[in-house]
């Protein structure tokens, strides 16, 4: 590939991330909705856990030596940042290639020379705006509402864990955006990955309280690793050097991520080509 | 009973939309409240639970919850998805101009919803019972006159979800978070005790909450949250202004759309 074609990409790349941008802001209420569930989702389950402890010291030291932490709110609140981050990307990314397919506007994108990566990869960019707004509001509560002590250099740290997740996210909502026009079906596929997600990933309770079969499964996402790697560093004061081997999980698991996602996306196309069902839906 | 039947109907033809309503409220809610509340266990027991809400039964708190929680969240989205439907498709109008009344479509609605919601949180309790160990006592029927009076009130609260959808029309987002606020508000997930004090009497204010309550007790044993003659004034009183607040805002509107003339616009 030559420099040309790398950078005529890369500008079909942005473009791409431009387009979704531009469709995301004819929607402003949706900002509305992403100041409401980031900060009554978690609460609703902050409000389960002060009827599980009810004050009672022996169950606050049980969760707390099970989640490795005893800041109830704040375990919750970032638990709820990583489900509402998987669910843009989900909705967003996950999806676009697929409604791309039903409005039929998928082939004239396969007609372009831009390459197939940009296709799966395009989108994923934009969902970064709705995320980072959903960080704002739920630190902005942390710190202010909760009076969870925050200090800027946690919030670096948080910074570094975030950049080593975005790739490794995104390469799932690549995975995830191939198997949906594989099997044209949008709704099911985000419940069931977000249900799976919600359940195995450390969301809303301690990965310590799954069997153990559940542990090894949740261990294999990558979300599980980011919300422990957040949580040690905004939650314990942990050192990115204390998280090195989960950080080099994440980073392999980024690896291996965006590569499953374009190999299973470019068998995806190239069945599309023999059956000829690129366009159906 | 013929927009029952209809919707009944419909529903069958859709028979993993039934499991839907079963396994969503599973994953999405029970099994992570029932993994949070495993995180406090002290030797296997729910302290906490025990001190606040007079139960150790953590999947039997929950599980009771979810049952009241399947008929809010059916009253609330079988509402709107009935009503969006035949905005959607054009049909409202032909209702409409049916002999039949429109309140009593709209409770035709109500019905089918609260029917299909109440068999979902049924299989919920059982699954609850089988699997994940709750315990709930033969005596449960004893709330079944508050459950019956709860069912007057959510007609009513669909009445109002009814008007609100007909005047707004993209109403999903609100219904769904009116639908959340509701459940949590009714302490489906958590005892009353747990809500900050300012919340309590918007708690109190739901008809739901007060049967949920009365369920509890009757099954669990639970402490209630006020003498029991006084959890049933509550019940009916707040029964009364949800079906005559229903009754109010479906008419009104009912009035409005045909002054307007936007019953047909979508």
């Amino acid at each position: 590939m030559s420099s040309r074609e790398i950078l005529a990409d890369l500008r079909a790349l942005g473009a791409s991330s431009l387009k979704e941008w531009r469709i995301a802001r004819r929607y402003p209420h949706e900002y509305v909705s992403l100041v409401f569930w980031p900060l009554v989702m978690p609460g609703v389950f902050l409000l389960q856990a002060t009827g599980f402890g009810a004050g009672e010291p022996r169950a606050l030291g049980a969760f707390a030596a099970r989640a490795g932490t005893g800041e109830v709110a704040g375990f919750l609140y970032l638990g709820g940042i990583m489900y509402l981050w998987i669910s843009i990307l989900l909705w967003g990314p996950g999806t676009a290639l697929r409604r791309e397919q039903e409005r039929g506007s998928l082939e004239a994108l396969f007609l372009t020379p831009a390459s197939r990566l940009v296709l799966l990869f395009g989108p994923a960019p934009a969902s970064l705006i709705p995320t980072v707004w959903v960080f704002v509001v739920v630190m902005l509560t942390l710190r202010f509402g909760f009076g969870i002590p925050i200090r800027p250099e946690e919030l670096l740290r948080a910074g570094a864990v975030v950049l080593l997740a975005i790739p490794a996210l995104f390469g799932t909502s690549a995975l995830f955006s191939a198997a949906v026009v594989r099997f044209r079906e949008i709704r099911a596929g985000v419940l069931m990955a977000r249900g799976l997600c919600q359940l195995v990933c450390g969301i809303a309770f301690p990965v310590a309280v799954l069997p153990g079969w559940a542990q090894a499964l949740a261990y294999a996402l990558p979300p599980t690793h980011i919300l422990a790697d957040l949580r040690a560093v905004l939650l314990t004061g942990a050192r990115l050097s204390d998280l090195g081997p989960s950080l080099a999980v994440l980073a392999a698991m980024a690896v291996l991520a965006c590569v499953a996602g374009a190999a299973a996306f470019g068998r995806t196309v190239a069945a599309a080509r023999r059956t000829g069902s690129l366009g159906q839906f | 009973m013929a927009v029952l039947k209809r919707n009944l109907r419909l529903l069958a033809r859709h028979p993993f939309n039934m499991a839907g309503l079963v396994l969503m409220p599973l994953y999405q809610t029970l099994l992570p409240s029932l993994l949070l509340g495993a995180s406090f266990l002290v030797g296997g027991r729910a302290l906490g639970l025990g001190r606040l809400a007079g139960t150790v039964d953590l999947a039997g708190f929950l599980f009771t919850g979810a049952f009241v929680g399947s008929l809010i969240g059916g009253t609330f989205l079988g509402t709107w998805v009935s009503l969006s439907s035949d905005i959607n498709t054009g049909t409202l109008v032909t209702s409409w101009l049916s002999p039949a009344r429109r309140s009593a479509i709209a409770l035709g609605d109500a019905l089918a919803g609260l029917i299909i919601s109440g068999t979902a949180g049924l299989i919920l309790l059982g699954v609850g019972e089988l699997a994940f160990g709750a315990r709930l006592a033969g005596t449960a029927v004893l709330a079944l006159p508050a459950l019956l009076i709860c069912l007057v009130a959510l007609a009513g609260l669909a009445q109002l979800v009814a008007a609100f959808v007909l005047r707004v029309r993209e109403a999903g987002a609100a219904v769904d978070v009116a639908s959340y606020l509701a459940v949590a508000a009714s302490c489906v997930l958590f005892p009353l005790a747990a809500l900050p004090g300012a919340l309590q009497p918007a708690a109190l204010a739901l008809p739901t909450t007060y049967a949920l309550d009365l369920l509890r007790v009757a099954a669990l044993g639970t402490s209630p949250h006020l003498p029991i003659g006084w959890e049933y004034v509550g019940l009916v009183a707040t029964t009364v202004a949800m079906v005559t607040l229903g009754w109010l805002a479906f008419a009104g509107t009912e009035r409005w759309l045909r002054r307007s003339g936007s019953i047909g616009l979508h």
